[in-house]
């Protein structure tokens, strides 16, 4: 009967033909001892696909990663977290101070005085000694130039809010008539110079300085409105940092074109335009103006003291041949798309990226692989590998077995797994603190939050050694304070509260809860119960929420928890306020400005100190960091400020996370001295916890080699 | 068999009763269903599973349960099953139950255990109550479908629903002015569709009514493009937006799963109901004048249950295996609340370290769910009267 | 008969409108908002946040928004907000990528399934036929990705060959039969893996319908006139419980565009579901409509190939 043989031989035949093509499969074994080619080629296993390969438009992990590969910015920190250059040689950072003439005021032992005797008299000061007021010494020894900006007539337009119109904004013109202005061109940046000043100009010399009788606006405002006008439009004081770029020459891109410091302009002004929507807008809002001084000199100049500005030269620099208008316009031409309309978001640049870093672009699947072919002309010699693959493999378990089996280099290892892989022999594995901590945060609007007692009875119910201990197998250390923990900023002598049960209820108790018949504390009648909550996701943070649930429980607090969905989580309850207490945390740079998490002006809806913390010293120390471009003061401001809010336990600071990575024992660092003899390192962690540091001097070996070193 | 019957029976019986079968409908299915080995293996595992659940209710609930699901001994993670606990290290209050993880801890030294007797009750719960939803919602639709099935939309009623959800839209976004307005229209409207219904017999309807009166489509029809609709999303992927898209919880799961599980049934229903309406008992009934409330519910339902229990027991599996997952993918039912699905999804992460957190939940799942559709499958045959064998 | 194309077209179309509105407001209506639009970065200000609200119409009210997304979708401008991509280039690619899987799923569900479920009809209540319906409720039973990861970690401690992905990394410069091969040999597990549900339920299937057939009268003729027993089951019984089937073939055409969330994360499977599920966790909202409306029409077009097969194979059904 050929329908029932059909009927079973079909099948039959389907499954055989699937099971036959098993025999043409290489084993894990040919694709990796069997392949030399393995060796040459470094393949990173990640959960994720990269979303858009331009370093000014995307800020996820996994598109930044390639993006430092392709991708070189001008500065970039070293191993001790300095500051050290790369497509910028060197740099210069000076200042240019200015003030207004205060017609008003007098000047003692000159008088009223037209500018040009102001600045004759200070070119004296300059000259005289200070011995008595070394301060004023050093801010007068600064000063390089002197010059005198001559009064000047201009018109501004500016937008101001009416009440008339619910939300509108209306035009309004300024007739600004600037009295003259003294320019000075510091040696170095000084924010105090103006402090300093006052001992030669008296003490309300720039105070008194009334702006706004200058500002002559064509509609009437108010008097509190038009004085912020005139702040805006003629600040008393004002100082003006500028740094200068020397580029390096002879750096070309992966397509052969010189870099220059066009294309630093053309990518500071991509991340500016606001078509393009970039991420990073903020690091270049306190840029006055770039200008190119020849083809490999850039200066910038800074509306305001920012002390973070240098480092903020460190994102990729793109090629402006290849995204100008020009350009775009044309690729919009050839794909049939409005010229008018097609940014840089829309250009295919974006999915095959050329950028001046060590590792060319060569092919990228979605969802499947993006490999990075080795860039022969890189300025500072090509890398030992000679492709870079980054492989999507969304699920851990699957890409811990390709990691076993040898054909991903490295993979998301997990912290128990690093316990049990430790013992290998085959395998280096790394760990290090990362740059995000968590916390406990409570909401200090609240009761019983409000209470400083309250908030350290809290923290010590919490065996934080245990959670570390337990649920991050060790992988973590305690932290204090808000800063990153192996920078300076971070206060190494800060003890952690301690775990303390019986503390806690004493501490409680002072602050009036006893614990009622039932074991649950109690003051006024009132049960200390309230909700604490945090994002869905987070495995982590689950497994906090729960011990410190059990802990308070144990304690007699009644403690309610919630897990909420992230954007949830975010708009209706972190955003409106609307939480007791909550678990999460940061994710920090290494600049130690705290301003946004930490300031009490960012204590309203949708800011980021939710918490509401405030704290009249903290607030000044915070301002006086983000204006500190000398590293020795700064770190002095950072740990006092550390102290501060460690005293005050707005959060309980809970861990820092160790980040771990596992790699083949047989991947080492290649080096070639004076003499061209190679010699071989092992990889290690720099202090501040980067193993990728040198990866470009990274390689993989048939075995492992005797070290030069200490072996 | 009947012959049989008939010989025991005395003679005194009268005729018609003498002719009829002596067992009862549930007698003749316990009849059928015994026959099938698996069914009944299902149906007894189906029930100690019930048994389970609410046993786990019992011991894991309260201030100090027997076997406490949430009770955290971080030195006493990752024992394997059986493992004894290390009675130095633990309070008193902590040392589980016999003296012994049964099942093992987990990563945070939860006894595993505990988690599962807990996990029986949720999971149930979420099977039931979302299929629970579903069957209501489709015995609804569809009675209404197979029954209604002929009464006519009329223009009149689509504008007063129109204007309502209007009304509800605009109140949605924060429109209060519009959105009163709108509703009061619609409330209007459809008082004015009510009073129509009434007087339009007495009143010879002018032009304008007519063009209100239009018929436009009929309730069936309705209803089923309803469940096209439906039909149209993709089910799992459906859930998993919602899912994804609202704040993690239970309710909402089990809402979602049962929302989106509901067509079958209603389909079902819909064709049991018109073939059944047209039959001699129901004409009869209709005919003694009762009233269509009964008819439904005491004469044509428990003719269609039959299939709708059926698909509600494979559905009840279905539940689990859909809550299952979602929480491999994270949106599953979220803690404090065990189920098997995420104990087992947790669990995955350990499969090296510590295979019993995957095998034991995933083991129980695949023989409860087996146990419900073999009994599920049972049934059918039982119920389907073409398919049972010719005997 | 143009008649009922014609309603059936139109009927079509509203159910979609409807579909379309109703997915649009699940989307929108759901609390949160696009991951591009993160609050909780300290580098968004909300200028920034109110910027990309604005790019992406969000700050337009909902008509608004919907008419702008169906305008772009039919005019084929639709991109993805995560990387700016066209969506209908992102989903044809997916499609590619899926489509091999959902084919020999396909093929695999319907060349075992039927003789399994003939035999079981057959040998109804045997050994055979009672671990046919075991098996093929235990396959059922299990949950996907249990069943997944013990597959794997088992082939490949076992075998030593790669499962997940594609086609195995790097394979290089090989012959065009090797590179054939290794695709099949990936295809193998997650196609065997995405059939299981579907070998189970359609065999369970045939062996209900031939079931039915055989208790007809003509096969109890046949039997009756001493027709070997092959013939009556194979010949007279089993053509005419195969008229259901001919019209399913109209509704596994949905399948091209569902794909396994699961399977395919596991099996690093670049395909439709993980994209659709990526898209819905990015909230990246262009693609999750289009995902859904395609697969809308794929729906509608498959009950309609079905209504359509269902007049040309049955001679009762006239129009």
């Amino acid at each position: 009967m050929t329908i029932r043989r059909v009927l079973i031989i079909a099948p039959i035949l389907v499954v055989l033909i699937l099971l036959q093509s098993y025999f043409w499969v290489p084993t894990y074994e040919q694709q990796t001892r069997g392949n030399p080619n393995r060796l040459s080629e470094f393949i990173a296993g990640s959960i994720g696909d990269a979303s858009l390969l331009n370093p000014i438009l995307s800020m996820d992990s996994a598109s930044s990663q390639i993006e430092g590969m392709v991708f070189e910015g001008l500065v970039d920190r070293d191993e001790n977290l300095r500051i050290r250059s790369r497509l910028a040689a060197s740099w210069e950072v000076f200042e240019e101070a200015f003030f207004y003439i205060n017609e008003s005021a007098d000047i003692p032992g000159l008088g009223e005085s037209d500018p040009k005797r102001i600045a004759d008299f200070l070119k004296e000061a300059k000259e005289k000694s200070h011995r008595f007021i070394p301060q004023l010494q050093a801010s007068l020894d600064r000063i390089a130039e002197i010059s005198v900006i001559p009064p000047r007539r201009f018109q501004v337009s500016r937008y101001h809010r009416t009440k008339s119109r619910e939300k509108g904004e209306a035009p309004i013109t300024f007739d600004v008539e600037a009295p003259a202005r003294i320019q000075l061109v510091l040696s170095e940046v000084d924010p105090d110079f103006f402090q300093n000043l006052i001992f030669l100009f008296g003490k309300d010399y720039f105070d008194t300085f009334q702006g706004k009788k200058y500002i002559h606006p064509d509609f009437p405002i108010g008097e509190k409105e038009l004085a912020a006008f005139a702040d805006e439009l003629l600040p008393a004081t004002e100082h003006n940092p500028v740094l200068v770029f020397h580029l390096r020459p002879d750096v070309k891109f992966h397509d052969g074109h010189v870099f220059d410091a066009g294309d630093v302009k053309f990518t500071y002004e991509s991340i500016m335009n606001p078509g393009n929507l970039s991420p990073r807008v903020s690091d270049y809002e306190p840029v006055k103006s770039v200008e190119i001084i020849d083809p490999l000199t850039f200066r910038v100049v800074y509306k305001r003291l920012f002390s973070p500005a240098v480092i903020s030269w460190g994102m990729g620099i793109l090629p402006e041949h290849l995204l100008n208008r020009e350009a775009l316009e044309k690729e919009a031409l050839r794909f049939g798309k409005d010229p008018e309309t097609y940014t840089m978001r829309q250009s295919t640049f974006n999915r095959r990226p050329i950028g001046c870093g060590p590792f060319k672009f060569r092919e990228w699947k979605s969802d499947r692989h993006i490999i990075l072919d080795r860039f022969y002309d890189y300025w500072e010699g090509a890398p030992n590998y000679e492709k870079f693959v980054f492989r999507v493999i969304p699920d851990l378990l699957t890409q811990e077995m390709e990691f076993y089996a040898g054909t991903i280099d490295n993979y998301g290892v997990q912290p128990y797994q690093v316990k049990r892989l430790e013992k290998d022999l085959r395998f280096q594995n790394f760990s290090g603190l990362s740059f995000g901590y968590s916390y406990i945060g409570y909401n200090m609007r609240r009761r019983p939050f409000d209470d400083l007692r309250v908030r350290r009875a809290l923290g010590m119910a919490i065996d934080v050694n245990k959670i570390i201990d337990y649920v991050l197998y060790g992988q973590g250390e305690r932290i204090t304070g808000p800063f990153v923990k192996q920078t300076d900023y971070y206060n190494q002598g800060i003890r952690p509260l301690p775990y303390d049960p019986q503390g806690a209820l004493s501490l409680l108790a002072e602050a009036g809860w006893q614990r009622n018949k039932n074991g649950w504390l109690e003051k006024n009648g009132k049960k200390f119960q309230f909700t604490l909550i945090t994002n869905s996701g987070n495995d982590l943070r689950k497994a906090v929420l729960a011990i410190a649930q059990d802990a308070w429980k144990q304690i007699g607090i009644d403690v309610r928890t919630d897990i909420l969905e992230w954007s949830v989580f975010i708009r209706e309850r972190v955003n409106k306020l609307d939480f007791d207490a909550v678990v999460l945390g940061w994710q920090m740079g290494i600049d130690p400005d705290l301003y946004q998490i930490w300031h009490s002006s960012q204590t309203n809806p949708f800011q980021l100190n939710f918490v509401g913390f405030h704290n009249a010293e903290a607030d000044d120390l915070i301002i006086r960091i983000r204006q500190e471009y000398d590293y020795g003061r700064q770190v002095a401001y950072c740990r006092r400020l550390h102290e501060i809010i460690a005293r005050e336990q707005p959060y309980t600071f809970l861990y820092v996370d160790k980040w771990t990575a596992i790699l083949d024992r047989r991947i080492v660092i290649k080096k070639t001295d004076g003499a061209g003899n190679v010699f071989y390192e092992k990889i290690r962690p720099t202090k501040t916890g980067s193993y990728t540091f040198h990866f470009n001097k990274w390689i993989k070996l048939p075995k492992e080699p005797v070290f030069a070193a200490d072996g | 068999m009947i012959t049989a019957d008939i010989s025991q029976s005395d003679n005194v019986v009268p005729l018609d009763k003498a002719m009829a079968p002596k067992r009862t409908r549930l007698q003749e299915f316990w009849f059928l269903f015994r026959r099938n080995k698996l069914a009944i293996l299902g149906m007894i595992i189906f029930f100690f599973f019930f048994f389970i659940a609410l046993i786990g209710l019992l011991l894991t609930a309260g201030r100090h349960p027997v076997f406490d699901p949430a009770l955290i001994r971080l030195q006493e993670k990752l024992r394997p099953p059986l493992a004894e606990p290390n009675l130095e290290t633990l309070l008193p209050d902590e040392v589980p139950a016999f003296g012994v993880y049964l099942f093992g801890t987990d990563d945070l030294g939860r006894d595993v255990f505990a988690r599962m007797l807990q996990g029986a009750w949720v999971s149930l719960t979420v099977g039931f109550v979302a299929v629970g939803i579903s069957v209501l919602l489709g015995i609804f639709m569809g009675g209404i479908a197979g029954y209604y099935g002929q009464h006519q939309v009329r223009l009149d009623h689509i504008l007063a629903i129109g204007l309502v959800f209007l009304g509800a839209a605009f109140l949605a976004m924060d429109n209060i002015l519009f959105g009163f307005m709108f509703l009061f229209l619609g409330v209007c409207c459809a008082l004015y569709c009510l009073s129509r219904r009434k007087t339009s017999v007495r009143r010879a309807p002018f032009n304008r009514e007519h063009l209100l009166g239009t018929n436009v489509f009929s309730i069936d029809t309705l209803i089923m493009r309803i469940v096209d609709i439906m039909l149209c999303f993709p089910s799992f992927f459906l859930i998993l937006t919602v899912v994804a898209l609202l704040p993690a919880s239970i309710y909402n799961i089990m809402i979602v799963i049962g929302l989106t599980s509901w067509m079958g049934t209603t389909r079902f229903v819909r064709a049991e109901f018109l073939s059944l309406r047209e039959q001699d008992f129901v004409m009869a009934v209709r005919a003694l004048g009762v009233g269509n409330f009964r008819i439904i519910f005491r004469h044509m339902m428990p003719n269609a249950i039959g299939p709708v229990l059926v698909s509600a027991t494979i559905g009840i599996a279905t539940a689990i295996l859909t809550e299952a997952g979602l929480s491999f993918l994270g949106f599953g039912v979220p803690p404090p609340h065990a189920t098997w699905g995420n104990i087992l999804s947790d669990g995955k992460n350990f499969i090296f370290d510590a295979p019993w957190l995957t095998f034991i939940p995933g083991v129980a799942i695949l023989i409860v769910v087996l146990s419900f559709n073999l009994f599920g499958e049972g049934l059918r045959d039982v119920l389907n009267p073409k398919l049972r064998e010719r005997s | 008969m143009l008649s009922f194309f014609g309603r059936s077209i139109v009927q079509k179309i509203v159910t979609l409108f409807f579909v379309s509105i109703i997915s649009f407001l699940i989307i929108h209506l759901a609390p949160g908002e696009p991951s591009q639009i993160d609050p909780l970065n300290p580098k968004f200000t909300f200028e920034m946040v109110e910027r990309f609200r604005k790019e992406f119409h969000l700050d337009k009210p909902l008509h608004i928004q919907y008419l702008y997304f169906y305008r772009d979708l039919f005019t084929g401008k639709t991109v993805s907000w995560k990387d700016n991509q066209s969506v209908v280039q992102k989903i044809w690619d997916r499609f590619l990528n899926s489509l091999p899987l959902f084919i020999v799923g396909t093929i695999l569900t319907w060349t075992i399934s039927f003789p399994i479920g003939i035999r079981s009809a057959i040998f109804r209540g045997r050994f055979f036929d009672r671990s046919a319906t075991f098996f093929s409720y235990l396959l059922i039973s299990i949950p996907g990705f249990f069943f997944a990861y013990i597959l794997i970690i088992f082939v490949v401690t076992r075998f030593h060959v790669p499962v997940i992905g594609m086609e195995t990394f790097g394979l290089g410069d090989t012959s065009m039969l090797n590179v054939i091969m290794d695709r099949i040999w990936h295809l193998f597990l997650p196609s065997v893996l995405g059939a299981t549900g579907g070998i189970a339920v359609l065999s369970r299937y045939v062996r209900s319908q031939m079931l039915e057939v055989e208790g007809q009268d003509y096969v109890r003729t046949a039997k009756a006139k001493g027709l070997p027993s092959e013939q009556v089951h194979y010949k007279h019984a089993l053509r005419n419980a195969l008229l259901p089937f001919v019209t399913m073939f109209g509704l596994i055409l949905p399948g091209l565009i569902g794909g396994s969330v699961i399977i395919e994360s596991i099996f690093s499977w670049p395909g439709m579901g993980r994209m659709a599920y990526e898209a819905i966790l990015a909230r990246d909202y262009p693609v999750i409509l289009t995902v859904n409306f395609v697969s809308a029409v794929l729906v509608l077009a498959g009950t309609f190939i079905s209504d359509l097969l269902y007049l040309l194979v049955d001679p009762r059904i006239r129009l």
